[in-house]
C-alpha cells in the first residue's frame, strides 16, 4: 500500500508544484507588465513621483498593517475602519493642548480599545467579524456625530503640524509605514503572539485543542490593529488639519484592497507586513500610471478592483493546490 | 391648503383616454380652483402656502444628514428657525443617497404640508418628485437644481454654482497677477464630476478663465469631494508637473483646497506668498478661513450652510403666509479673500 501510495503523493506534488509554478508566473508577468507600463510611461521614472507614490501608500498602508493582522487571525475584515480613523482623528486633533505626544498617545489608546473590544466579542464570542464591525461603524459613527453635534473638529493646538514634516524630502507618514512594516514583520515572525496568531488563523478549532489562547490572541490582534489604525487616523487629521465623520473616506476599502493585492488571503493563516507593503504600494503605482496617463478616477479604481480580483483568484488558486 | 398648478397630480403614467379625461378635467378644475394660468407662471411663482401662517404646519425634511458638517449646521439653522414660529418638522436627513429616496417616499405617505429636499442624487429623486407631484404635496429642493425633468414641478432654493466657479477663477487670476505672473498652469480638483454642483462650477469657472488665455488649465481631475483622494490626485500631479509646472490649483471644496496645500508642501513646494502656488476653494468652511488667514490659501467663496438655510427658511416663511415667491431663489454667493476675510470669518467658520 506504501508503494501504491508513494507514486500517488508524487503526483500530487507535481501538479501542486504545476499550479504553484502558475500562479507564480502570472504574478511576475503581472509585475513586469505594471513596471514595462510604468517605464513607458512619462515621468513616471522620477524621484519626485517615486517620492509621490510611497506617499500615497503610506496612510493606507499603516491602516491595512492593523488589518493584515485581523486577516491573519482568521477574522476576515474589520468593515469599520473609516469610522474609526474618523472618530480617533477627532480625539487627537481636540487633544493638541496636551502636546503632540500625549495626544497621540491619547489616539492610539482610544483607537486600540475602540477596536480592541470588538476583537475580544470575536475572539470570545465567537461573533461573525463582518456583522460586528457593520454594527460597529454605525455606532462609532453615531457616537462621533452625536459628541461634535455634526460639526469639524479643529485642532486645540498646533503640536500636529509636525507629523507633516517631510526629513530629507520625504513625508514622516513614509517613514512610519516603513518602521511600522518591519516592527510588525518582526512581531509576526519572532514572537510567540505572532505564530500563535497564524495558528489561530490557519484552524482555529485545531488552535483551541492545542491550548492555545485564541480569544486572547485575536483580541491582541484587534487591540494591534486600532492602535495602527489610530496612527493612521492622527497622519490623517494633521494632513487635513481638521476632523469629522467623513475624514476615513475609503479607507476602509482601500486597506482591504492593499492587504488582498499583496496576498494576503482572506481566510487567514498566512500573510505578512511585508506583502501588504508591497501591496499598497502596487496600487499606488498602478493608479499613478494611469494618472500620469490621462485615465479618469473611475478607470484608476475599475483598475483597482481587477488588481485584487485577480490576487485573490491567484491565492485561491494555490490555496488549492497546496490542500490537493 | 391650495395648491399651485406646478404640483398638482400629473397624467404622465396614465394609459387609458378614460383615465386622461378624468386626469385633465382634475387639472382643468384645480387650476381653476388657484387661479393659474401656465407654465410659465409655474416657474414665476410658488403660490399655494395658503396664507395661514406657519404655525401648526407640517414639514417633512428630507435634508443632509447631521454626520455632515455643512449638513449638520444647515439642519440646525434651518430647524430652529422654523420650530421657533410653530411649524412642526419631521426630521429625514440622511447622507445616503438609497435612504434618501426611501425617506423621501414615507415623506410622501405621512402627507405633510411640504416637503423640503436636498437632492444627493438627481437622477434616483426624479421618480419620487413626480410621485409627491401626483399625491398633491408641494416640494421645496434646496442646495443643489434637480434634474430638468422634474425643473417645473418643485420650488427652489439654490447655492449659485456658476458664480462660485466664476470667484474661484477670478481668485487665480487674482493671485496669479498680484504675483506679477501673465501666465501660468493650473491643476483643478472637482467635487464628484457626474453632480450638477461641480459641473455647475466648472461651467462658471471655464468662462472666467476663457476670459485670460494666458492662464492654462492643464489637469482636471474627480476628488469626488473626498479631500483624503484629493490629497493622493495633488501629491500625483505635483510630481507630474513638479513645483514649477504647477502655478495655481482650484479644489473644489476648501477641504479640497486644503489638502492640496498641505500636499504641496509636503512635496516641497512653496505655497502663496511673492511667489509660491496660488491656491482656491470655492465654498468656505472654518479650515479655509484658517488658510486664507495663514496665507496658504488665496481665496474662497461663500454656500456656507447658515446662508442657505435662513434664506430657505425665510422662503418657507413666505410661501405659508401666501406671499407666493418665485419658484425659483438663488443664493447670492461671495468672494472671500485675505481682504475680507474678517467680514465673513464667523459665517463661514461654522462647517
Amino acid at each position: 500500500m506504501t508503494a501504491l501510495a508513494a507514486p500517488a503523493r508524487e503526483a500530487a506534488a507535481a501538479r501542486r508544484t504545476r499550479a504553484e509554478l502558475a500562479t507564480d508566473g502570472v504574478v511576475v508577468v503581472v509585475v513586469v507588465a505594471v513596471l514595462l507600463a510604468g517605464l513607458s510611461t512619462d515621468r513616471f521614472v522620477s524621484v519626485a513621483n517615486a517620492k509621490a507614490i510611497l506617499t500615497s501608500a503610506s496612510l493606507v498602508g499603516v491602516c491595512a498593517l492593523g488589518l493584515t493582522l485581523i486577516m491573519i487571525g482568521g477574522s476576515a475584515v474589520s468593515l469599520a475602519i473609516s469610522q474609526t480613523v474618523a472618530a480617533v482623528g477627532m480625539v487627537f486633533l481636540s487633544a493638541q493642548s496636551l502636546g503632540l505626544v500625549p495626544a497621540l498617545l491619547l489616539a492610539v489608546v482610544v483607537g486600540a480599545l475602540v477596536t480592541g473590544v470588538q476583537g475580544a466579542v470575536v475572539g470570545h464570542a465567537g461573533a461573525n467579524p463582518v456583522v460586528l464591525t457593520i454594527a460597529a461603524s454605525f455606532a462609532i459613527a453615531g457616537v462621533a456625530t452625536g459628541v461634535t453635534d455634526g460639526v469639524s473638529v479643529s485642532p486645540s493646538g498646533t503640536g500636529y503640524d509636525h507629523l507633516n514634516a517631510t526629513p530629507a524630502g520625504l513625508p514622516l507618514s513614509v517613514y512610519v509605514l516603513v518602521a511600522l512594516t518591519l516592527g510588525v514583520e518582526w512581531t509576526l515572525r519572532r514572537t510567540g503572539f505572532g505564530r500563535s496568531l497564524y495558528l489561530v488563523g490557519e484552524n482555529r478549532r485545531a488552535a483551541r485543542a492545542a491550548g492555545l489562547a485564541v480569544g486572547r490572541t485575536t483580541t491582541l490582534a484587534w487591540l494591534g490593529a486600532g492602535a495602527l489604525f489610530a496612527v493612521t487616523a492622527a497622519f490623517t487629521a494633521a494632513f487635513n488639519t481638521s476632523a469629522n465623520v467623513n475624514l476615513g473616506g475609503t479607507l476602509t476599502f482601500d486597506a482591504i484592497a492593499a492587504v488582498l493585492a499583496g496576498g494576503t488571503p482572506i481566510t487567514g493563516g498566512r500573510g505578512s507586513a511585508v506583502r501588504t507593503f508591497l501591496g499598497a504600494v502596487l496600487i499606488a503605482a498602478v493608479s499613478d500610471i494611469l494618472l500620469l496617463r490621462g485615465y479618469s478616477t473611475g478607470v484608476q479604481v475599475l483598475v483597482k478592483g481587477l488588481i485584487v480580483l485577480g490576487v485573490v483568484v491567484l491565492v485561491h488558486l494555490r490555496t488549492r493546490s497546496r490542500q490537493a | 391648503m391650495s395648491t399651485s398648478r406646478s404640483l398638482l397630480p400629473t397624467t404622465r403614467r396614465r394609459s387609458t383616454p378614460l383615465r386622461l379625461g378624468a386626469a385633465v378635467l382634475g387639472l382643468a378644475l384645480a387650476a381653476a380652483a388657484c387661479g393659474g394660468s401656465g407654465d410659465d407662471d409655474d416657474k414665476a411663482s410658488a403660490s399655494g402656502g395658503g396664507g395661514g401662517g406657519l404655525d401648526g404646519k407640517t414639514v417633512d425634511f428630507v435634508g443632509y444628514g447631521a454626520d455632515n458638517p455643512w449638513g449638520a449646521h444647515f439642519n440646525k439653522v434651518f430647524t430652529d428657525k422654523l420650530e421657533g414660529q410653530g411649524v412642526e418638522i419631521r426630521d429625514l436627513t440622511t447622507m445616503d443617497p438609497g435612504t434618501a429616496v426611501t425617506n423621501f417616499n414615507q415623506a410622501i405617505s405621512n402627507k405633510p404640508d411640504l416637503i423640503v429636499a436636498a437632492l444627493l442624487d438627481t437622477s434616483s429623486m426624479v421618480v419620487p418628485i413626480e410621485k409627491a407631484k401626483q399625491a398633491g404635496i408641494p416640494v421645496l429642493v434646496f442646495d443643489g437644481r434637480p434634474d430638468p425633468s422634474v425643473d417645473g414641478d418643485v420650488m427652489q432654493v439654490l447655492s449659485d454654482s456658476e458664480a462660485l466657479g466664476v470667484a474661484a477663477a477670478q481668485n487665480l487670476v487674482e493671485g496669479l497677477q498680484a504675483q506679477g505672473k501673465d501666465s501660468g498652469d493650473i491643476i483643478v480638483i472637482t467635487g464628484t464630476k457626474s453632480g450638477f454642483a461641480a459641473q455647475d462650477r466648472m461651467k462658471g469657472f471655464d468662462a472666467e478663465m476663457a476670459k485670460n488665455p494666458s492662464y492654462e488649465v492643464i489637469e482636471t481631475e474627480d476628488g469626488n469631494w473626498d479631500p483624503a483622494l484629493t490629497g493622493k490626485i495633488a501629491t500625483q500631479l505635483i510630481a507630474k508637473h513638479g513645483c514649477d509646472g504647477i502655478q495655481g490649483a482650484y479644489g473644489m471644496a476648501d477641504y479640497q483646497a486644503v489638502a492640496i496645500i498641505a500636499s504641496a508642501e509636503q512635496a516641497g513646494c512653496q505655497v502663496g506668498g511673492a511667489d509660491g502656488m496660488v491656491v482656491t476653494g470655492s465654498n468656505c468652511f472654518k479650515a479655509g478661513i484658517e488658510a486664507i488667514k495663514a496665507g496658504t490659501l488665496y481665496g474662497t467663496a461663500t454656500e456656507d450652510p447658515g446662508t442657505i438655510a435662513e434664506q430657505t427658511a425665510d422662503y418657507i416663511e413666505r410661501y405659508f403666509n401666501g406671499e407666493e415667491p418665485p419658484a425659483t431663489e438663488v443664493v447670492k454667493e461671495e468672494r472671500v479673500t485675505a481682504a475680507n476675510v474678517a467680514d465673513f470669518e464667523a459665517q463661514c467658520s461654522n462647517a
